[in-house]
C-alpha cells in the first residue's frame, strides 16, 4: 500500500505544479520578468574577481583578515552574478522578440542573442556554484571573472539591435 | 457492477476525444504547426488510428490476448512518441539549434535515464506480486516510463522558467495536456487497487475523462492566437534602450 500512497502523493504534487504553471502564465508573469534590466557595473565586478587584486590582498593581509575580506568580496560578486543572471533572462526575451522580426538580419541577431543569453544564464549558474564553494574555502578557490566578458558580448549584441531596427 | 445508464457516456469518452484529435490535427495543419511539431502531429494521427483498431476490437469482443497485444502496441507507441514530443518541446526554443546545446541535450538524456530507473524501482515495488506475469511486467514498464515523462514535463517547464524563455502557447498547451493525461494515471492505478474490481468501469471512465480534458486543452491551444509576441514587441524598444544604456554604463 505504501508505494501506492507515494505514487498518489507524487501525482498530486505534479498536478498542483501544472495548475501553478497555468495560473502563473495566465497572469502574464513571463512578461513582467523581462520588463526590467538591472544595471551592472562590470568594472567593479571584474575588480572583485581579479586574480591580481586577490593576490595583492593575500600578500598584504593576515590569513584571517584575507579570509574575512575575501568572503565579503565573494558575497558581493554573488549579488552581481544574480543581477547578470536576471538580465540574461531579459536579454533572452529581447532576442525572442527580435527573432520574430520581419527583417531577416534582425531575426538572425535575435536568434543569436537568445542562444548567447541562455549560455550566459547557464554560466551564471556555474559561477554561482563556484562562488558558493569559494565562500566555504576562500583561500583555496578563487572566483572567476570570465563571465564578465561573456556578459559584455551578449549586451553588445542586444545593444546592436536598435541600429538594425532603424536601418 | 454494471452501469447500463453510463454505457453511452463510456462509449463517448472512448470515441469522442479521438475524434477531437482529428480536429486538433486539422487546426495544426491549417496554422502550419505540423511543421514545428511533426512528432506531436504524428502522435495525434497514431492515437486516432489505434482507436480505430482498438475500439471495434473491444466492441466486437475480440480475443483478449489479441486485444492486449494491440493495447500494448498502442501504449508502447504512445510512450515512444511522447519522448519525441518532449524532445521537440525542449528544442522548440531558439537555443535548440545551438551547437553547445547538444551538451545540455546529453545531460537531459541522462536525467531521463535516471528518472526511468527511479520510476522503475517504484513500479517494481508496486507490481512486485504480479511481475512474474508477462502482461503485468509490460504494464509496469509502461507506467514507469509514464511517470518518468511526468518528471520531464516538470523539467521542461522549469527549464523555460529558469532561462526566462517564453514557450509558444501551443508548446505550452501540449505540455499541459500531456501532463494532465499522464499525471492522472497514477490516481487510476491507486483507485484500481483500492476499489472493488466491479468498479473498474468507473476508474476507466475517470482515466478517459482525463484524456478528454487533455485533448480539449490541445484543441484550445491549437486554436489560440499567439498574443504574447505583440506584447513583447511593444516591450522590445524599451528593453533595447535599457540594454544600450547598460552598454554605456559598462563603457562598451
Amino acid at each position: 500500500m505504501t508505494p501506492l500512497i507515494i505514487l498518489g502523493l507524487v501525482a498530486s504534487v505534479f498536478l498542483l505544479f501544472l495548475i501553478l504553471q497555468v495560473w502563473w502564465r495566465s497572469r502574464g508573469n513571463e512578461l513582467a520578468l523581462a520588463a526590467q534590466l538591472t544595471p551592472v557595473d562590470l568594472e567593479a565586478f571584474e575588480n572583485l574577481t581579479d586574480p591580481e587584486e586577490e593576490s595583492y590582498l593575500r600578500h598584504n593581509l593576515s590569513p584571517a583578515e584575507f579570509r574575512s575580506v575575501q568572503r565579503i568580496r565573494i558575497r558581493v560578486a554573488k549579488m552581481y552574478i544574480a543581477a547578470i543572471s536576471k538580465n540574461a533572462s531579459a536579454l533572452a526575451f529581447v532576442g525572442q522578440s527580435a527573432r520574430a522580426h520581419s527583417d531577416p538580419e534582425i531575426a538572425a541577431t535575435g536568434q543569436n542573442l537568445v542562444q548567447q543569453a541562455i549560455r550566459l544564464k547557464v554560466w551564471c549558474v556555474l559561477s554561482a556554484t563556484r562562488l558558493n564553494a569559494a565562500l566555504a574555502f576562500p583561500t583555496v578557490l578563487s572566483p572567476s571573472s570570465a563571465i564578465a566578458s561573456r556578459y559584455l558580448a551578449v549586451k553588445y549584441m542586444a545593444a546592436s539591435l536598435p541600429g538594425k531596427s532603424a536601418a | 457492477m454494471n452501469f447500463p445508464h453510463l454505457i453511452w457516456f463510456y462509449r463517448y469518452l472512448w470515441i469522442g476525444p479521438h475524434v477531437l484529435l482529428l480536429a486538433v490535427a486539422t487546426a495544426m495543419f491549417r496554422k502550419g504547426q505540423h511543421r514545428h511539431f511533426p512528432i506531436f502531429f504524428s502522435y495525434l494521427i497514431f492515437e486516432f488510428v489505434m482507436c480505430c483498431i482498438l475500439w471495434p476490437m473491444a466492441y466486437f469482443r475480440a480475443p483478449v490476448e489479441i486485444y492486449w497485444r494491440f493495447d500494448l502496441l498502442d501504449r508502447a507507441g504512445d510512450i515512444a512518441l511522447r519522448f519525441g514530443i518532449l524532445q521537440e518541446l525542449f528544442e522548440s526554443s531558439a537555443a535548440g539549434s545551438a551547437p553547445w546545446y547538444r551538451n545540455v541535450a546529453r545531460m537531459r538524456n541522462r536525467v531521463t535515464v535516471l528518472l526511468v530507473i527511479l520510476a522503475s524501482v517504484v513500479f517494481a515495488a508496486l507490481y512486485s506480486s504480479s511481475l512474474n506475469h508477462a502482461f503485468f511486467a509490460n504494464y509496469a514498464i509502461i507506467e514507469a516510463f509514464n511517470v518518468a515523462q511526468c518528471g520531464l514535463i516538470v523539467l521542461l517547464l522549469l527549464w523555460h522558467r529558469f532561462l526566462g524563455l517564453r514557450m509558444s502557447p501551443f508548446a505550452f498547451g501540449i505540455a499541459v495536456g500531456m501532463g494532465l493525461a499522464m499525471g492522472l494515471e497514477p490516481f487510476q492505478i491507486m483507485l484500481r487497487y483500492s476499489v472493488p474490481a466491479r468498479m473498474g468501469m468507473i476508474v476507466d471512465m475517470m482515466n478517459m475523462a482525463a484524456y478528454h480534458g487533455a485533448v480539449v486543452v490541445w484543441f484550445y491551444f491549437a486554436q489560440a492566437r499567439e498574443k504574447v509576441p505583440s506584447d513583447s514587441t511593444a516591450a522590445l524598444p524599451q528593453l533595447i534602450e535599457q540594454a544600450a544604456d547598460m552598454g554605456r554604463i559598462a563603457h562598451l
